[in-house]
C-alpha cells in the first residue's frame, strides 16, 4: 500500500502551542513506531495574508514561537512535502469559559468509578462545537471526546469523560483511582474539526461494528489524512479524591 | 334447406352450450381439525381420478367448480387423518370438513400410507414454509424456539450473525423483510437486542415465507414476506399449556366461548433473570433491569353461516437499564380486526382494519443530561381481499391496501435543570395505496400460470419541511408543507408473473417474475440491529427502493414422496438503495437526507434443498450459494463493492430422530461464509494514539462461521388430560468462537504492535426447560 502522508495542524490563542505534525501512514503490522517526515515547507496564513512559516524543532515536527491565533479569525495551513502540496482551513471560533473540572463517581454497568466531568456554558446560537483532551497522570488519555451544541444550546452543560474501556493495564485508557492528577484541555473547535473527530471516533478507531469504517471527513485539501484546528485552549486540573 | 340445416346446427350448439352451462356446480366448505376446531390452511382438496383439485386459503374456505356429476374427494392436511367424501353434484354443495388426528398408535412422523407429496403443480415459487412441529423440534438458544431463527436453515433464508434477529433473504437487507402477525407488520421483531424474537410459537398457527414469486397480495419491501398467522383458539375444549425454561416462562391459555362457534387465546411469555439481579447486595447491579415480555390474545366470533368475526392483538416490551443512568425500552403494540364474509360458493372476502405501533425510548441520567428521546411509528391499516374461484380454472385474486403511517422520529424531552434541550424532530406523514388483482389459471394439464400486478401510490403529506440537497450534502432550499398537503405521490405498478409445468405426477419446473417496491427505510448507525434504528419514509430525494426478481425452479418428490428436492436460481437488481456518507451522522437534527448516499445493487444465487419427510429419522439439507453487490456513488471509489449481506456459501443441516414414544433427539449444524467487513490497509498516528486507514469497503471477510446446536426432548408423562416434557438442549456443542466483531486497537501487552481482537457471543450454552399441557 504506497504510504499517505498524515498531516496534524494546531494553533490555540496562546503562544507557544502552535504546532504542526507530519508523518506517514505504515502497514498494519508494522510496529507502532511513526517517524516524522523531514524537510517540509510549513506555513500559516491569517485572514489579512499575514504568512507565518513554522520552523522545524525535531523530525516531523514543526512549530511557531510566536504565533497566536485570534477569535473569529480564520486561518489556512499550507504544506508543501517534496512538490507536493497540502492546504486546510480553519476558523478559530468564540472561547466559552471553561467553568469547572470535578471528579464523579458513577455507579453503573455493574461497576464503581471515577470519572472526570466538565462544565460550561454554551452561549445562545447553534453552531458550537469543543473538544475535550483529558490527562491522567501527564499521560493523555486514547479516548475522543467531542460535541456540539445541537441538543445543548444556550444551556449550562456538564459532560461526564466517561471512558468505557477504562481499566488497570495502560496508561493511555486508565480507570482514575485516588491520587491520581486529572488534567482536561478545553479546545472550542470550529465545524468541519468537530466533523473531522466525530467521524474519526465513529470509524476509524477500529471497530468492526460500525456502518462505515471509513477514512474521517477533513478539512485536509490535497489528498493528505489528518487535520488542521484553530481552535481556542484551556485547562484545567484536579487531583482525584 | 340449407338455411333449415344452419338453423337447426345453432340451435343445436346453443342447445348443447345452455345443457353444458347448466352443468357446473359448485363445492365449497371450510377445513377444519376437529379436536381444536382451528380452521386449516393450505389443506388439499383432490378431486379423485381428474385432474382438478384446490387448497384451503388462510381461513381453511375452499371452492371448487364442477361438472355435474359424482366425484371421490379427498381431503388431507399435515399431521391428520386424511378424510373422503363422495359427493353427488346435481346443485351446489357445501361440505364441512372435520379432520381428526392421526391414529394415536402411529407416531407423529412414522406413516404407514404413502404420504401425500407436496404439490408440485402451482406456479407459486420462492416460497418455504415449515411446520410449527418442525419448529419446535430445532434445538434452540436458551430453549427458546424461535420461528424467525427457525426460517434461517432454509435455503436463502440467512442470519444476520449471532445475537441478530434480522435476517437477510436473496441478498436483501435486513429491513426488505414484510413482517406480518395476523396481517400486521411488525417493525422490530426482535427482543433482547435481537438474541430472541417476538413470536411465542405456541400462539403461532403457521409461518409461511416467500423469497421470490411474492402474490400480488402482498407489497412494501424488497426481498421477503414472513406471513406469520396465530392460533384461533380451540373452540371445542379449555386447555392450557405452559413451560419454564432457563431464561423464561411462558403460559397458554385457550377455550371456547361458545362451543363450536366461538373461542379465545391468551398467551404471555416473560424473561425472569431480572429476578435474580434485584436479589444482589451489589447496589451497582440490584437497580440494573434486564426483561421483556409478549402477550398475545385473539377472540373469534361466528356471527352466522357466512360471516366471522377475529379480533387479535399482541403486546410486547423489552426493558434495559443500568441503575439510574440508563435505559432502553422498546416495543411493538399489533391489532387486527377481520371480517370474513362467504358471498356465495365462489366468493370469499375479508375485510380488516389493523393497527401496528412500534416505539422505543431511550433514558439518560448520566451527569447533568437528563433526559429522554422518544421515536415511534404507528399505523393505520385497511384492507380488503376478495378470492372469487370463478370455475375450476381460474382463482382471481383482487383487493385494496391503504396504510396511512405517522412517524416522530425524535422527540427529546428533558429537565428543566438538564443539560439537553427539549427538542421535536419534525413528525413525517404519509399514505401508502394499492390496489392488486392476480389470476391463477390452469392453462392446460400441464401448465398453470398466476399473472397479476399491483399497482401502488406513496404520498408523502405535509404538515412538515422538506429540503433540496446539493450534492455535497448541503440544504439549499426548505419547502413548508401545511397538515394534509401533498408532498410528492410516486406511483409504481408491480408485475406479479409465475408459471409451472408438470412434467409428470412428481417432477415439475417454474419460473418467475416480480417487481417490488419499498417505500419504508430503516436507517442505522451501525451493522448491528438497534431498538434506536429509525424508519423513514421516502420524501422528496429518497426514492422508493424497486427490486425485480427473475428465479427458475426445479422441483421433484422423490421415492413415493419420501424425499423432496426442490432447486431454485434467481437474479435480482435493486434500486435506490441507500448507504450512509463518510463521517455520517443519523442523529443529526439536521435533515436525514444529508447523511445519506444512494445507488443500487444485484444479487443472485443458486438454491438447494433437499428433505426427507418420512420415517423415525427426518430432516434436511439446505444449501445456498450466492453473491450479493452494491454500487453507490460516493462509496468504494464508485465500484461494485460485497454487500454486508454477501454471503458465498450458506449450508444447514437439520436432523430429528424419534426414537419413541420417549425420546426424540435432534440437531443442527450450520456453517457458512463469513460476512463481507471493510479492515484497515494500514495506520497512522493522531493525538499521540493509532488509528486505522481504509480503502474501499468491504473488501474483506470475516472467518467462517460454524455451530451445532443438540437437542433431547423426554416424554414424562402423557395422559388424556395432562402431559409434559423435558428438553435439554446445548447451543453451539463444540464450542467454536465465531466471530460477532473483529476490532483493531494498539496491543495493550505490547504497545508497540496493532492486533485485531475478535469477540464471540456464545460458546456452549446449555439450557433445560419443561413444558406441561392440559
Amino acid at each position: 500500500m504506497p504510504p499517505k502522508y498524515v498531516i496534524e495542524g494546531t494553533i490555540t490563542d496562546s503562544v507557544g502551542t502552535a504546532q504542526v505534525l507530519i508523518s506517514q501512514t505504515k502497514d498494519f503490522y508494522s510496529n507502532n513506531n511513526f517517524i516524522g517526515i523531514t524537510g517540509a515547507i510549513v506555513t500559516v496564513t491569517d485572514d489579512s495574508g499575514v504568512v507565518t512559516t513554522f520552523v522545524a524543532t525535531d523530525s516531523g515536527v514543526y512549530q511557531s514561537a510566536t504565533l497566536v491565533g485570534q477569535q473569529n479569525h480564520s486561518y489556512t495551513l499550507n504544506v508543501n512535502i517534496a512538490g507536493q502540496l497540502f492546504s486546510a482551513v480553519s476558523t478559530m471560533p468564540v472561547k466559552v469559559p471553561f467553568d469547572s473540572l470535578f471528579i464523579t463517581t458513577d455507579a453503573s454497568f455493574g461497576s464503581s468509578k471515577k470519572v472526570a466531568n466538565v462544565q460550561y456554558k454554551d452561549p445562545l446560537g447553534k453552531g458550537n462545537s469543543y473538544r475535550f483532551v483529558e490527562y491522567i497522570n501527564g499521560i493523555e488519555q486514547q479516548t475522543i471526546y467531542a460535541g456540539n451544541d445541537d441538543y445543548t444550546d444556550g444551556n449550562k452543560v456538564t459532560i461526564e469523560l466517561n471512558n468505557f474501556g477504562a481499566d488497570d493495564t495502560t496508561t493511555y485508557n486508565k480507570k482514575i483511582v485516588s491520587g491520581d492528577s486529572v488534567k482536561v484541555d478545553m479546545q472550542c473547535i470550529d465545524k468541519s474539526v468537530y466533523e473531522y473527530w466525530y467521524s474519526l471516533d465513529q470509524s476509524a478507531t477500529g471497530s468492526s461494528q460500525s456502518a462505515a469504517p471509513g477514512n474521517p471527513v477533513t478539512n485536509m485539501q490535497g489528498g493528505a489524512l489528518g487535520y488542521f484546528s484553530a481552535n481556542t485552549l484551556q485547562t484545567k486540573s484536579v487531583v482525584a479524591p | 334447406m340449407k338455411i333449415t340445416k344452419l338453423i337447426l346446427c345453432v340451435l343445436f350448439i346453443t342447445i348443447c352450450m345452455a345443457v353444458k352451462a347448466q352443468e357446473k356446480f359448485t363445492i365449497s366448505g371450510t377445513v377444519t381439525a376437529q379436536k381444536t376446531g382451528e380452521t386449516l390452511i393450505g389443506a388439499s382438496i383432490k378431486i379423485l381420478n381428474t385432474n382438478f383439485g384446490t387448497t384451503s386459503n388462510e381461513y381453511g374456505f375452499f371452492s371448487i367448480t364442477l361438472p355435474q356429476g359424482t366425484y371421490t374427494v379427498e381431503i388431507t392436511s399435515v399431521g391428520l387423518a386424511p378424510t373422503i367424501k363422495n359427493v353427488t353434484l346435481d346443485k351446489n354443495v357445501k361440505l364441512e370438513i372435520l379432520l381428526s388426528e392421526a391414529l394415536a398408535q402411529m407416531s407423529e412422523v412414522t406413516i404407514t400410507s404413502v404420504p401425500k407429496g407436496r404439490s408440485i403443480t402451482s406456479p407459486q415459487m420462492g416460497v418455504e414454509k415449515l411446520t410449527m412441529g418442525e419448529i419446535k423440534s430445532i434445538p434452540a438458544l436458551f430453549g427458546e424456539r424461535d420461528i424467525l431463527k427457525a426460517i434461517q436453515l432454509l435455503p436463502g433464508i440467512k442470519s444476520a450473525g449471532d445475537g441478530s434477529s434480522g435476517f437477510y433473504v436473496r441478498g436483501g437487507a435486513a429491513d426488505q423483510n414484510l413482517i406480518l402477525l395476523d396481517e400486521a407488520p411488525v417493525y422490530n421483531a426482535s427482543h433482547l437486542l435481537g438474541f430472541f424474537s417476538t413470536f411465542n410459537p405456541d400462539a403461532v398457527k403457521d409461518v409461511t415465507v416467500y423469497k421470490g414469486g411474492m402474490p400480488a397480495e402482498y407489497g412494501g419491501r424488497l426481498s421477503s414476506v414472513v406471513d406469520v398467522k396465530m392460533n384461533d383458539g380451540n373452540n371445542q375444549d379449555y386447555k392450557v399449556s405452559g413451560g419454564v425454561g432457563i431464561i423464561s416462562a411462558k403460559l397458554n391459555v385457550e377455550g371456547p366461548i361458545q362451543k363450536g362457534k366461538s373461542s379465545f387465546l391468551i398467551s404471555g411469555r416473560r424473561t425472569y433473570a431480572d429476578v435474580f439481579l434485584k436479589l444482589s447486595k451489589d447496589s451497582t447491579i440490584n437497580k440494573d433491569q434486564l426483561y421483556f415480555y409478549d402477550f398475545n390474545a385473539k377472540m373469534n366470533y361466528e356471527l352466522g353461516k357466512n360471516d366471522k368475526l377475529f379480533l387479535s392483538g399482541y403486546f410486547g416490551r423489552d426493558q434495559l437499564g443500568f441503575g439510574n443512568t440508563f435505559g432502553l425500552n422498546w416495543g411493538n403494540t399489533t391489532a387486527t380486526l377481520r371480517w370474513n364474509h362467504i358471498f356465495n360458493d365462489k366468493l370469499f372476502s375479508n375485510t380488516s382494519l389493523i393497527y401496528s405501533d412500534y416505539d422505543d425510548k431511550i433514558t439518560i441520567n448520566s451527569g447533568a443530561i437528563n433526559a429522554n428521546i422518544f421515536s415511534q411509528i404507528q399505523d393505520w391499516n385497511l384492507k380488503q381481499d376478495l378470492q372469487l374461484y370463478l370455475n375450476n380454472k381460474n382463482s382471481i385474486r383482487f383487493g385494496f391496501n391503504s396504510i396511512y403511517h405517522t412517524m416522530r422520529p425524535g422527540d427529546v424531552t428533558s429537565a428543566a435543570t438538564s443539560s439537553v434541550n427539549s427538542s421535536s424532530l419534525q413528525n413525517r406523514y404519509s399514505w401508502e395505496n394499492a390496489v392488486y388483482v392476480s389470476n391463477t389459471w390452469q392453462a392446460s394439464e400441464k401448465i398453470n400460470v398466476t399473472y397479476g400486478a399491483r399497482m401502488t401510490a406513496f404520498s408523502i403529506l405535509g404538515k412538515g419541511d422538506f429540503y433540496n440537497i446539493d450534492s455535497t450534502g448541503k440544504v439549499t432550499d426548505t419547502l413548508h408543507y401545511t397538515a394534509g398537503q401533498f408532498v410528492k405521490t410516486y406511483f409504481n405498478l408491480e408485475p406479479r408473473l409465475a408459471i409451472s409445468y408438470v412434467f409428470n405426477s412428481s417432477t415439475s419446473i417454474k419460473a418467475s417474475y416480480v417487481r417490488n417496491v419499498q417505500n419504508l427505510h430503516l436507517i442505522s448507525n451501525s451493522t448491528a440491529a438497534l431498538p434506536t434504528d429509525k424508519w423513514i419514509a421516502s420524501t422528496n430525494i429518497i426514492k422508493p427502493e424497486i427490486s425485480d426478481q427473475v428465479a427458475l425452479g426445479y422441483y421433484k418428490n422423490l421415492a413415493d414422496n419420501k424425499y423432496e428436492l426442490t432447486l431454485e436460481t434467481y437474479y435480482k437488481t435493486m434500486q435506490n438503495q441507500i448507504d450512509y456518507r463518510d463521517g455520517a451522522n443519523v442523529y443529526t437534527n439536521d435533515p436525514i437526507e444529508t447523511q445519506l448516499l444512494f445507488g443500487k445493487g444485484r444479487a443472485y444465487g443458486v438454491e438447494m434443498l433437499f428433505k426427507k419427510k418420512v420415517g423415525k429419522v427426518t430432516g434436511w439439507v439446505s444449501y445456498t450459494l450466492s453473491k450479493s453487490e452494491r454500487k453507490i456513488d460516493g462509496i468504494n471509489n464508485n465500484q461494485w463493492y460485497n454487500a454486508t449481506q454477501d454471503r458465498t456459501h450458506d449450508i444447514a443441516i437439520v436432523l430429528m430422530y424419534k426414537r419413541n414414544e420417549k425420546w426424540s433427539f435432534s440437531a443442527n449444524w450450520v456453517y457458512y461464509t463469513g460476512d463481507a467487513v471493510t479492515y484497515p490497509s494500514g495506520k497512522y498516528i493522531i493525538s499521540g494514539q493509532p488509528v486505522f486507514y481504509y480503502t474501499g469497503r468491504n473488501q474483506n471477510r470475516f472467518p467462517d462461521y460454524n455451530r451445532l446446536d443438540l437437542s433431547a426432548t423426554c416424554q414424562l408423562k402423557k395422559h388424556k388430560h395432562y402431559s409434559s416434557e423435558l428438553n435439554f438442549s446445548l447451543y453451539n456443542a463444540y464450542g467454536r468462537a465465531n466471530a460477532y466483531s473483529i476490532d483493531f486497537q494498539q496491543s495493550t501487552t505490547n504497545p508497540d504492535e496493532t492486533e485485531a481482537v475478535k469477540t464471540s457471543l456464545f460458546k456452549m450454552v446449555p439450557s433445560i426447560s419443561y413444558n406441561f399441557k392440559f
